[in-house]
Parts: C-alpha cells; structure tokens; sequence
C-alpha cells in the first residue's frame, strides 16, 4: 500500500512552483505593458470592448444611489442655491453684453490683419462606462471606439474643460488617460501672466507645473490652458485654475470634476477653415433703408411685430 | 470576486469615496482565507486581477501581484503567532494588508519613476482598515445566522 504523505507533498511542491510561476508572469505583464506594445494593447481593447457591458451594469445602481444621494443633499440648499443662480445670471448678463460687442471687433480686427482663422473642432460624445477611481490609475472608459472615428492621442473634454486624451481604442470602446493621472503631461499656457508650462498629473486633485520658466511670475487664480505646442493638442482648452500653496509651490486645480463625469467629447479631426468662413460678417452700422414693415408674416415666414418709426 | 471588483471601483461615484474606494476584495480573500472553507485559488486571484486591470486601465499585472500577495501573507507563518484568537484579526489583516500595499505601491513608484499625491493612498488604506471590522462582523453574523438554520 502507498502512503498519501508523499503525493501531498508532491502536490505542495508543485504548487508552489506554480505560486512562483504567476508572480513572475505578473511581473513580466507589468514590464510589458510598460513598453506599450501593439499586441498588448490590442488584446487590451479587445478584452474592453467585451466586458463594458458588464462593467456598465455593475455601475449603473451605484450611479444612481450617488445621484439620489445627490438630489437629496441639493434639495436642502435648494432656496440659497436659487438667489445664488439668480444673482449669478444678472452678472452673466451683464457681461454677456459686453463680450458680444468685444467679440465683434475682435473678429473685425482678426480681418483686418488677416490673423489664419482657428479651426473649428468636430467632436463625438460618449458616456463614461467606468468611475475614474484609483490610486495607481486614472483612466475612464466610454462607449465610442474605432466605429466613429477615434483614435489614439485625441484630446478628450467635457463641457467644463480638458478631461485627458484618448491612450486605447477598441471596436466600441475608448480608454481616456485623465489629466489627473501620474502617466499624464499636457502643454499648457498661463492665461494672464503669459508663461508656457507643462502639467503633470499625481494621482490626486491637484496637478503639479513643470518646466515653468524661472523668470515667470504666475498670478494666483489665473486661468491655465492648453497650449497647443507639440501640436497634439488644440490650443485654447480650459484646464484649470492656478494656486499657491502654503509652501509657495504653484498647482493647478482642474475645473473638471472627475467623479461626475457622464459625457465625454473626443475631438476627432479638424476642418480646416478659410479666413473668409471665420469672418462672422461685421460691418460698421449703416444708415437703415426706410421702407414699410408691416405687423404680420414677411415673404420668408417670420413674424414682424414692429414697424419703423420714421416711416 | 471580478464583480465586486467592480462594484468596489464603482463606489468612487458616491461623494464619501470621491477621494479613494477602499480595497473590499482584500478584506474578503482575507475573511475567505481564514474563516471559510471556499479559498481562492492563486491562478483565480491572478485572472481576477488581470480583468481588473484591463477594466480600469491599471499597469497589467498590478492587481495580480497585489492580490497574490494578499494569499500569500494570510496564509504565511510569519504572522501566525499574532492571530491566535479571532480578536486579533484586525491586527494581522492590518499588518497583511500593509505589506502587500507597500509592495505594489513602491513597485508603481518605480516603474513610473515619480511619486504619486499621498492623500488617495492613506485615504485608501484608512477606510480599507476602517471597513474591515465590519465586513467581519458581517461575515461572523451570516455564519451564526446559518449555524442555527442548519441545526
């Protein structure tokens, strides 16, 4: 008869052999994917496209909690939120005015020096599949691949600001390296105080500046956005605000909010714009033509509710 | 196990884990580990990693290695001396759970040659140590629950 001891031990051998084999294929997976191959990356997108279904599923009822969550909270505040809109709209209405008229003799002087027109963007949008959380990663999956024209390297924002760039593309699916993330560095330029820099992310709320000019004498709550150097990314795209730490060390605060991030737009492709399309058709005010306007439809189908008062 | 991966990543939408969700899957391979006759298996906790990994766009392997690690140390001799009675889990989970994190996370360091805003990390650690009492108490209640069901 054959005692059991030696094929226990046998089998502890073999797991352990077995132990050792999955640590070091985990290791070799980390430095492979350090080295961002295709192969990698594909099976990467593959795999994406497979399980944000499952993934969606899993994170709508949270969703939903947080939002009911949500609405509980802001219904108690809901009368001071109200005067605080309200007060805001009059300032916003204000100064609406004043860029309107700003904005025309901007365009104007724009002709006038025949500055090349910027370009117009065109976007797709999708919906954030999974939260951004993670303290070693900070990347957003959304349902919009290969099939509308996403590729890798296209900046990625919401309607508050830059949220990051596209770094996989599966057939259904995106993955967004947030700006937050520590694998993250975007070109950016002081609105106010005229200096270019470059982001880096931490991995937590604030962004770090790099490669900021010794000479440069940043102005505390400046607005900072992208660049545009290096040409990956459009110029103009808000990114956030400017703060000073205790330590007199400069961060950049996102505008973005990265926990509530539903939608995502991904900037696909420019078109390219003739000065004469950008022109918005300012011309200096004219004398109006007397004629009669009557109350009731014109020709095109609109109504006219008011007449000349020379007539 | 890959679901409540997931559903613990999905807890960073609820406003008290915007900062860091706390490690749900380390408290339950540790509680399975020690209390119940179903133990994961290494080749198991390495594809749920590996899934968690690709799900969230993590380096490949990260989780893998940090979920191995988790098994490794519960079951290890190293620490067998401090949980001798069930009271003292808390402590072994504790120092587990550290050396496991502290491995990863310096491997992460390296590999991406910076160190990362330190708020998320001790917010990650401390509500992972601060849920672990009660997920066990909640595993301690089901079991008795099912004792007397079963009698």
């Amino acid at each position: 008869m054959v005692s059991s001891k030696p094929s226990n031990f046998k089998i502890i051998k073999v797991g352990k052999n077995f132990n050792f084999f999955l640590v070091l294929l985990c290791l070799i997976l980390v430095f492979l994917g350090k080295l961002d191959l295709v192969a990698i990356r594909n099976a990467k997108s593959f795999l994406s496209d497979f399980l944000a279904p499952v993934t969606y599923a899993f994170n709508k009822p949270v969703k939903e909690i947080a939002g009911v969550l949500e609405d509980v909270k802001s219904a108690g505040s809901l009368r001071d939120e109200n005067i605080r809109l309200k007060s805001e709209l009059r300032r916003i209405t204000v100064s609406n005015s004043k860029f309107a008229s700003q904005e025309l003799e901007l365009l104007e002087l724009r002709e006038l020096l025949k500055v090349l027109p910027k370009n117009k963007n065109n976007i797709v949008t999708g919906r954030a599949i999974t939260a951004p959380g993670g303290i070693f990663a900070n990347t957003v999956l959304i349902n919009a691949g290969k099939d509308y024209g996403i590729k890798i390297g296209q900046p990625a924002i919401s309607s508050l600001g830059l949220v990051g760039y596209v770094v996989n593309v599966g057939l259904k699916t995106s993955r967004v390296l947030l700006i937050i993330d520590i694998n993250s560095m975007i070109p950016i330029y002081l609105t106010e105080s005229h200096w270019p820099a470059v982001t880096h992310g931490q991995n937590g709320e604030l962004l770090k500046i790099k490669f900021l000019s010794s000479d440069a004498r940043p102005i505390e709550g400046e607005a900072v956005e992208t660049s545009g150097h290096g040409g990956r990314l459009p110029p103009g795209i808000n990114v956030g605000k400017l703060y000073k730490s205790f330590s007199g060390t400069y961060f950049i605060k996102p505008t973005v909010d990265f926990h509530r991030l539903t939608y995502i737009s991904i900037i696909i492709n420019k078109k390219k714009l003739t000065i004469s399309d950008s022109f918005q058709g300012f011309a200096p005010l004219q004398k109006p033509n007397q004629s009669l306007v009557l109350k009731g439809l014109d020709s095109s189908g609109t109504r006219k509710t008011e007449s000349l008062e020379n007539w | 196990m890959l679901f409540l991966t997931i559903f613990e990543k999905s807890l960073s939408f609820l406003p008290i884990f915007k900062t860091a969700t706390p490690s749900l899957i380390s408290v339950i391979i540790y509680i399975f580990i020690k209390k119940s006759s179903m133990k994961p298996s290494y080749l198991i906790l390495f594809l749920v990693g590996f899934l968690n990994d690709i799900i969230f766009g993590s380096n490949l392997g990260n989780t893998s290695i940090f979920l191995l690690l988790i098994k490794f140390f519960s079951k290890s001799l190293a620490f067998d001396n401090i949980n001798k009675n069930d009271k003292q889990d808390w402590i072994s989970f504790t120092m587990i759970f550290l050396s496991s994190f502290c491995i990863v996370f310096f491997m992460n360091i390296l590999l991406n040659l910076s160190m990362p805003d330190l708020s998320p990390v001790f917010y990650y650690v401390g509500t992972t140590l601060i849920i672990f009492p009660i997920v066990n108490l909640s595993f301690d209640f089901i079991s008795f629950i099912t004792r007397i069901l079963k009698s």
